[in-house]
């Protein structure tokens, strides 16, 4: 099914109008993408899903949670997560409390993957982890904090690079068994986080696009991977934005391997290897009265 | 007809095709070349600067939203689906895999042919699996040139029968002739 760009204006005109959100600046191929996936799976032509829509506010809500993309997994980028670990969390070891906010968690395998680092250099009892997501069912399972065995299972290799290993010394190896941190049940194909991980993160449900920040706290780390990839430029720019005033002076944006901040907002941050740091606000210079004159 | 991008196409027995098309075309091309391989996810380092080596282009990974530019290769990040959005910028994406692969040649190959439509070149290498088939098909109904290597000279010749097999190709070319036809653009 192709779907055409008057289709699309259609679609997001629809959803403004019997919803709260609006899609209008989402990233428009995969947007097209995702929808066409939406009309085979529903078995429905466009006209027919915005009639349901229309009638249905349960319906809007469940198109918008099935047209997000909703992929993740434990420790995805195993080098990246090494950095955190050796580099970037240990500057924050002296701080009485760590505030970090998972932008867009989806079903929160990176969630436990940070939970399980800041638990090994001890960090997890001063720490405060905020989650959110646009949709609440993929909350729900972040919550609960239990995945698929069979397809998690190619992850475990990142857990043990991860977890196992440190790069900046190869004599050392830590021999952590999976059972610290969750159980794995072949047979009923589950794994399940244990308790005290799951039980540390405060999950929200949050859009992005039109929410401001709902946890009314700065952070010293925000992580928000292979999210905005779905948004066009112009609303990158807007979440940057999000991002840089709720982030503590020299606090960390993490985005995904092949994000970056290509506008207005790149001289806002420094570049540290995968991860970006807020400049200290530097106080403008007076000047702009005499301009004017 | 003046062109404005190439999109290629390959896997399993693609590398060295791949390899000797980036070391015949010259650093002054005036038109971005964009490759969708598949390649092992977890391997991440390593094959970009294989293909560097011997390549007049700059072959780059792209980050998402990056402005394209004429003269450069843009190779699919390994785990990443690579658009083309209007706006001249490639999108990434990392939905779920399509024919088992991430990235996956055809949506690489629709969404070019959408953005470039008559003024695309596609290019289907050597495989072993039908991915890009149905992508080469689009480039054709959107009246782009496609051209797919001969399979008898593939190593794998699964991917480029199943795309002559779906499409009226343009052109079934050795290595050789592929680059001989691109030099002369």
């Amino acid at each position: 099914m192709t779907i055409t760009s008057l289709d699309l204006e259609q679609f997001i005109t629809a959803i403004r109008n019997y919803s709260n959100y609006d899609l209008s600046e989402y990233s428009d191929k995969s947007l097209k993408r995702r929808l066409a996936k939406v009309l085979v799976d529903y078995k429905l032509e466009l006209s027919g899903l915005i009639t349901q829509m229309k009638n249905n506010q349960q319906i809007v809500e469940q198109v918008v949670k099935d047209i997000t993309v909703n992929t993740t997994e434990l420790f995805r980028d195993p080098l990246v997560w090494q950095h955190l670990r050796y580099v970037t969390l240990p500057k924050l070891q002296n701080q009485p409390t760590i505030n970090i906010w998972h932008a867009g968690c989806s079903t929160g395998q990176e969630v436990y993957s940070m939970l399980m680092i800041l638990n090994e250099l001890d960090l997890l009892n001063r720490t405060k982890l905020y989650a959110s997501d646009i949709n609440t069912d993929v909350l729900q399972t972040a919550k609960k904090g239990q995945y698929k065995y069979r397809f998690n299972i190619a992850y475990l290799d990142n857990f043990d690079k991860v977890m196992k290993e440190n790069p900046f010394n190869y004599e050392q190896f830590f021999d952590i068994p999976y059972s610290k941190y969750f159980e794995i049940d072949k047979e009923k194909d589950f794994i399940k986080m244990h308790p005290f991980l799951t039980e540390k993160p405060i999950f929200k449900k949050l859009d992005l696009v039109k929410d401001c920040n709902l946890f009314y706290v700065k952070f010293d780390i925000i992580i928000c991977r292979n999210v905005i990839i779905y948004f066009n430029y112009d609303l990158q720019n807007k979440i940057f934005d999000l991002f840089h005033n709720n982030l503590y002076n020299n606090g960390y944006l993490w985005l995904g391997m092949h994000e970056s901040i290509l506008g207005p907002f790149a001289p806002k941050f420094d570049k540290i290897g995968q991860v970006y740091q807020k400049k200290e606000h530097v106080f403008p210079n007076l000047d702009i009265g005499k301009k004017n004159k | 007809m003046i062109y404005k991008a190439i999109m290629i196409g390959g896997s399993a027995g693609s590398f060295q095709v791949v390899t000797k098309i980036l070391s015949a075309l010259p650093k002054t091309l005036n038109m971005p070349v964009f490759l969708s391989l598949h390649r092992l996810k977890h391997v991440r380092s390593g094959f970009l600067e294989a293909l560097s080596l011997k390549s007049n282009l700059p072959i780059i990974e792209p980050n998402d939203k990056e402005q394209i530019k004429p003269g450069r290769a843009y190779l699919a990040p390994a785990n990443y689906h690579m658009y083309i959005e209007l706006g001249n910028r490639i999108a990434l994406s990392t939905e779920e895999a399509v024919n088992h692969s991430r990235p996956s040649i055809d949506l690489s190959f629709i969404t070019a042919a959408q953005a470039y439509r008559e003024k695309l070149i596609g290019i289907m290498l050597s495989g072993a699996n039908s991915d890009g088939a149905y992508g080469m098909k689009k480039v054709n109904e959107h009246n782009g040139l496609t051209i797919v290597q001969d399979p008898n000279e593939c190593q794998v010749k699964t991917m480029t029968e199943a795309a002559i097999k779906i499409t009226n190709i343009n052109h079934v070319f050795s290595t050789e002739q592929i680059i001989n036809y691109l030099l002369k653009l």
